[in-house]
């Protein structure tokens, strides 16, 4: 289905959608930084900026409770949580690098273990995609198969058109019956012209040349150049929209407390750091690797598609300016040396 | 209004950089060197550690060479070898802190070959790294900076700093915002900041003066902070964070640029200072003392909190 809405029904929608009592997350300002938060009024909506973190966090929050328990003299009560709690969510302004890292999610969480937690929020969510205006040079999703026009993963997806407003395309029920629920905020199109979206510079990785590399060279070199400056924080794992791991921690007394799903990092020490005092990833370059290796490898074995969608926040926020899409054209040039 | 920072100095520094390098690799005064060197993205810069003379053509100071290149000298970044003299790039904020691992016996000097860098200013920020120079783009502590030429290093390139145009001094002004607040507008404030931290431990990896073997909010035999990313650990990592530093934070300002969330922990760390230097009379400098302000005990010390 296509339709057209003006910015203006647009924050109409969202108010609306709010007053119905649905948790609308979306980009809004939160002490000077874009963040996908609930918006408690379309105004707070900001659609001209990446959030500094990503869209995941609807589904699969930074931390969350997962159990409670309480003890009174001998008694010992476990409570679980009822993820029928989780409210109605409409996901707004989803970048395609952020709404392409959804499915990426999805094949995870929903494999051998379902995990309640996250299945129930997504069931429970539509997610409106927005197309990018706007790259910079740590952009790109076009080097990894996406593009700042790619739906994948949005219910409905927004293009903004010349003199305002987005023209609206469903691609699943869910889009469609966001638009059917609110019939009178969108209009037919009427031939539109989509804004000229942006154009990320870099160019298109070959993923199966680089995987074929991977699969050959987990111990070389490269890994130590790559990697010795690593100074072993989560900044990149915790902005990145497809990044997945997780840790289980009790916190509280001996009396009551929680059981919490807190975000992890595999550039963390921590990570790998058996009960024994061993550490099979004794160094920063082994846990760099494994990053690389979970993206453009391990994920693509298991589930058959990589686990980056180009967003490049990684990029603009490491602290020594690692930059994961040079390491992947570092690894392209070895393989045509390879080659030739 | 916006001025423009004369970084024209930066080329001369950086082929000074490489002549000097070359010449301390090449001599085997040093087995490596700790620096800059150019990054993809246009206008960036990433640490590079080089070895082989041959390499020193990568080295460059440009105003996005903003990181503290002290932190891979300390003990917590083992996959750098000490082993021999290592030379390192620095600027006067980066010296203050090897000075001040020194002063924690974490370095000695004689294992170092500091090249010093005459330094106009960097970026505050390097998100988008290719930024001109100016007023509004230079870092916050770079407007407070009185320490442009880093003193007693083994090299400096000679070069002229040019003058800087007076800028406001922003850590003073929000530090006096905030000390005129009451302090439940104070906590608010703070509360607000918090509630973005993700508990990466960015701050922690790139601070010079966070060496510890195993940090004490990464134990949970028995835990001691929450580490879970909630209002209460929050506040708990950095507040213990601030109080580990004080007297100890050369003023780098490492742990607010890299933060992703954009919470200004130098802002912390400047009140800590203030502190110090109201109480004690002591601020970071270049000179190596043994025992800080608050290692070491003098019977003149303030002791109006005795009541």
């Amino acid at each position: 289905m296509q339709k057209f809405i003006s910015q203006q029904n647009l924050n109409t929608l969202l108010d609306k959608l709010i007053a119905e009592g649905k948790r609308v997350v979306a980009p809004r300002m939160n002490a000077g930084t874009v963040l996908y938060e609930p918006l408690t009024a379309a105004a707070e909506l900001v659609t001209d900026q990446l959030p500094r973190r990503s869209g995941k966090e609807a589904f699969f929050p930074l931390c969350e409770d997962i159990m409670s328990y309480r003890k009174e003299g001998q008694q010992v009560t476990l409570t679980d949580i009822d993820p029928a709690r989780f409210p109605e969510t409409v996901l707004v302004g989803v970048r395609p690098c952020d709404a392409a890292a959804i499915p990426v999610l999805d094949a995870v969480f929903s494999w051998d273990y379902k995990d309640e937690f996250f299945l129930e929020r997504r069931r429970k969510t539509t997610i409106v995609g927005l197309a990018c205006t706007q790259a910079d040079d740590a952009c790109f999703c076009s080097a990894v198969g996406l593009s700042p026009g790619e739906p994948k993963g949005a219910d409905l997806f927004l293009t903004p058109v010349e003199g305002g407003g987005y023209s609206c395309e469903t691609h699943s029920d869910k889009g469609e019956a966001l638009i059917n629920n609110h019939k009178d905020l969108f209009a037919e199109t009427n031939g539109e012209k989509a804004l000229p979206l942006a154009q990320p510079q870099t160019e298109a990785f070959d993923l199966q040349k680089v995987k074929a590399w991977l699969d050959e060279h987990f111990e070389n070199p490269a890994w130590d150049s790559i990697a010795t400056r690593c100074v072993g924080c989560g900044a990149c794992a915790f902005v990145c929209p497809a990044c997945h791991c997780f840790d289980i921690v009790d916190e509280g007394t001996e009396k009551s407390g929680k059981r919490r799903k807190n975000w992890d990092a595999c550039g963390f020490w921590k990570f790998t750091h058996h009960a024994s005092g061993h550490n099979p990833r004794d160094q920063q370059p082994k846990r760099y690797r494994n990053r690389i290796m979970h993206k453009f490898k391990y994920y693509d074995d298991k589930f058959g598609q990589t686990l980056c969608t180009g967003c490049g926040r990684c990029i603009r926020l490491c602290p020594v300016g690692i930059d994961i899409a040079g390491i992947i054209q570092e690894i392209e040039k070895q393989v045509k040396v390879k080659v030739e | 209004m916006t001025q423009p920072i004369d970084t024209s100095i930066y080329a001369a520094v950086t082929e000074a950089i490489r002549s000097e390098a070359k010449r301390i690799l090449s001599e085997g005064q040093v087995s490596a060197i700790v620096g800059y060197a150019v990054a993809r993205r246009k206008g960036s810069a990433q640490p590079i550690v080089i070895s082989d003379a041959a390499d020193v053509s990568k080295l460059i100071f440009t105003p996005a060479c903003v990181n503290n290149l002290s932190v891979y000298l300390t003990k917590a970044k083992k996959e750098i070898p000490k082993n021999g003299k290592i030379g390192i790039v620095v600027k006067g904020c980066d010296l203050k802190a090897l000075v001040g691992l020194m002063g924690e016996s974490q370095l000695k000097r004689e294992d170092l070959f500091l090249i010093g860098v005459p330094c106009a200013g960097v970026l505050g920020s390097v998100l988008q790294p290719d930024t001109e120079l100016t007023s509004d783009t230079i870092a916050s502590k770079c407007r407070e900076c009185g320490e442009r030429l880093p003193q007693g290093c083994d090299f400096v390139p000679s070069v002229t700093l040019p003058a800087t145009p007076e800028q406001e001094q922003i850590y003073a002004a929000e530090i006096a915002r905030l000390e005129a607040l009451t302090p439940a507008e104070r906590w608010a404030y703070w509360k607000e900041q918090f509630s973005k931290c993700i508990k990466c431990y960015a701050c922690r990896q790139v601070c010079p003066f966070c060496f510890c073997e195993q940090c004490l909010c990464d134990r949970n035999k028995p835990q001691m902070v929450e580490t879970t990313p909630r209002p209460a650990g929050n506040f708990a990592w950095h507040v213990i964070r601030a109080m580990h530093l004080a007297g100890r934070c050369a003023g780098c300002a490492e742990c607010e640029r890299v933060c992703p969330m954009d919470i200004p922990l130098n802002l912390l760390n400047r009140k800590m200072a203030k502190e110090l230097k109201e109480l004690y009379d002591y601020e970071a400098g270049f000179e190596v003392n043994d025992k800080g302000p608050l290692a070491s005990y003098d019977d003149k010390d303030d002791q109006s909190f005795i009541k």
